[in-house]
């Protein structure tokens, strides 16, 4: 028994380590490569042997290293397009939450607007999104919303919505109507119940949904590459760093590293949220 | 008691798409009395009770809460307060939360707000639990919550869905004494949800028993058991469940005769038979309760002990009759064989006859002559 025990411990902690190193070693290389200098990018090296901040200094101040002018005819410094990355995503995950949430509130307890109509939200993630990328440029040419922000925000929260309505409706379906009525009985307005009740009560939905929203606006680059050009975000900001003579991988990976922080920390923030989240409709009995 | 009418039910009627929920009730709740609606499962009493709290709208009729019309009312605005079957406490919320909710909603000051909480954790012996989140309480106490957080907000009338059926026997009779005693204590109005007859019985000052959406009797437990209006009532309150013999009744001389299908019992003597002239050859039901049976040393009826039980107290008795099986309450200390032959003694005052065909009583008690 007792070995028998130990064994499939070993046995455990032996596949957890391969898992972990699998997934690891990119994250390992990215970091790698971005404290290596030039001419180290090409060398398949663990560690760098003359580590530099320069792929980091030419993020943020694009003439002050030398090295590179050469390569590239850059643009404007990293902080633009973080800051704009942070607003976009932000913006667009409150606007498709608190969008998906009375959706799903009505769907969940009225069955408003039917169920057709809530599948038919799906659409937007049925179809490559490829497809859809020439009727939206025609749209925002229209809408004179091309190379700007509010229109990458207003796109990632129309294509996240339906992440935003399904997730939360599993988490409002399962909380019974009785404390909603119990609320009501205690003399809250219907709004009140909402916000007293059913919102607080629902919160790890809200986290989930929210941080799934996030990485998609976060990461997204088709729609931000073909409807900005100036007003860029953090991934097209990357795709600039590819120059006639080759990539500019160490400034790239930079870029990919500071990119990641801001996900991770908010991951890290709300990991507790996160586990209730993804766990909620398993262990409901 | 005082005999003011807090609760008015005027002709309420509820349709769920083609069921009808509630049909035509009306009664009324007088104030610091326990009303209590029985009835099996999908009689209507839960529905009836949430027209009352104003989570349901009556298709038709009028409810009055204090003389008022509040048929159209929100919930928020009648006073009551529902205490649900599964209680409803507030998970995210801790206990002092969950009382102070309804305050909190109302307004008052903070200060106010504890001070309040506190008396009524007091009363409710929560004082102990009142940081305790609300999913970590047990049965007993997530009911005194659940009480606690509708006392709060002083409502005129509370009202109770099933609130004993979680628990399970030994904590339901706990819960069924502090319910008692807080509503005795407080004097609150309370209407009580139940499908438990007994429950019922132990805990109202009257019941309003219900069936297939009607309100079919309503009185106090007393006259619900000894006088009831139908043969649904009869043998839905009471246990074991009251003793029903089918057949048609004849007269003979000063007794009364039961013809069944294979045989005629004589189920009690000496009696005076004018009450029953009208009745003789129709088709009835007699009924009769257990405790209102004897066995007698000699007599008209005759038996065989199929069986004997000890129930609490009691020894029941399972006499077989020819086509029939009666139960007998008898002293727990006499003892009885299997197969053994027994004359039972109904007491003629105790009687009910019933029309077999609507169920309606025809009679009850036969005068001994």
């Amino acid at each position: 028994m007792v070995v028998k025990n130990i064994l499939t411990r070993v046995l455990a902690w032996l596949i957890l380590l391969i898992i972990v190193t699998w997934t690891l070693i990119p994250v390992i290389w990215i970091i790698s490569l971005s404290f290596k200098p030039y001419a180290e990018w090409r060398t398949p090296s663990l560690f760098p042997k003359n580590p530099t901040l320069d792929n980091y200094i030419i993020l943020f101040s694009p003439q002050s290293v030398s090295i590179f002018i050469a390569y590239t005819a850059i643009i404007e410094p990293i902080t633009g397009p973080l800051i704009r990355s942070i607003a976009v995503s932000i913006l667009a995950t409150v606007i498709a939450v608190i969008i998906g949430f009375f959706t799903a509130y009505g769907a969940s307890r009225y069955n408003t607007p039917g169920p057709f109509t809530l599948f038919f939200t799906l659409l937007t993630r049925m179809l490559p999104p490829a497809t859809f990328v020439t009727p939206i440029m025609i749209y925002f040419t229209t809408l004179r919303l091309l190379d700007n922000v509010l229109g990458l925000i207003l796109l990632y929260s129309a294509t996240t919505l339906t992440y935003a309505v399904w997730i939360l409706k599993g988490f409002i379906d399962a909380i019974p109507v009785e404390w909603e009525e119990a609320a009501l009985m205690e003399g809250a307005t219907p709004f009140q119940v909402l916000l007293k009740v059913v919102i607080p009560i629902a919160r790890p939905g809200f986290v989930v949904s929210g941080l799934f929203i996030f990485l998609m606006s976060w990461t997204e680059l088709l729609f931000a590459l073909v409807l900005t050009s100036v007003n860029v975000t953090l991934p097209v900001q990357i795709s600039k760093y590819v120059t006639a003579v080759g990539a500019l991988w160490g400034v790239q990976a930079a870029i990919a590293l500071l990119g990641s922080l801001i996900p991770l920390v908010i991951g890290y923030l709300i990991q507790k949220h996160l586990i209730t989240g993804f766990t909620f409709g398993l262990v409901r009995g | 008691m005082s005999s003011q009418v807090v609760v008015k039910l005027e002709n309420v009627t509820k349709r769920f798409e083609n069921l009808v929920a509630v049909n035509n009730v009306s009664f009324e709740v007088y104030k610091g009395e326990l009303f209590t609606l029985l009835g099996p499962s999908g009689c209507g009493k839960t529905t009836t009770l949430r027209i009352i709290a104003g989570l349901e709208y009556p298709d038709e009729g009028k409810v009055y809460i204090d003389g008022v019309d509040v048929t159209e009312k929100p919930a928020r605005e009648r006073g009551v307060c529902l205490v649900f079957q599964e209680y409803a406490v507030f998970p995210h919320m801790s206990v002092f939360e969950n009382i102070a909710f309804g305050l909190r909603v109302k307004k008052l000051s903070k200060t106010e707000v504890e001070r309040k909480v506190k008396e009524i954790a007091e009363i409710l012996d929560l004082s102990n639990y009142l940081n305790f989140k609300g999913g970590k309480l047990g049965l007993s106490e997530q009911q005194r919550v659940a009480i606690a957080r509708c006392l709060a907000v002083e409502p005129k009338l509370l009202l109770l869905d099933e609130p004993l059926t979680l628990a399970d026997a030994k904590i339901k009779e706990k819960m069924r004494r502090e319910l008692r005693k807080l509503q005795k204590d407080l004097g609150v109005t309370m209407i009580f949800v139940t499908h438990d007859q007994l429950e019922a019985l132990m805990l109202s000052d009257r019941i309003a028993i219900m069936r297939s959406g009607r309100l079919i009797q309503l009185g106090t437990p007393e006259e619900v058991y000894d006088n009831p209006g139908d043969l649904f009532v009869a043998t839905f309150v009471g246990s074991p469940t009251i003793n029903l013999l089918e057949g048609v009744l004849e007269i003979d001389g000063n007794r009364l005769l039961l013809k069944t299908d294979s045989h005629k019992y004589a189920v009690a003597s000496d009696i005076n038979v004018k009450t029953l002239q009208g009745l003789v050859g129709s088709e009835v039901v007699i009924g009769f309760r257990p405790e209102d049976v004897e066995v007698m040393p000699e007599g008209v009826l005759e038996g065989v002990v199929k069986l004997a039980e000890i129930a609490e107290d009691k020894r029941i008795l399972y006499v077989k009759l020819n086509d029939h099986e009666v139960k007998v309450f008898v002293d727990l200390f006499t003892s009885f064989n299997e197969g053994q032959k027994v004359i039972l003694k109904i007491n003629p005052l105790k009687l009910h006859i019933f029309d077999k065909k609507t169920g309606k009583k025809l009679l009850k008690g036969v005068i001994p002559g």
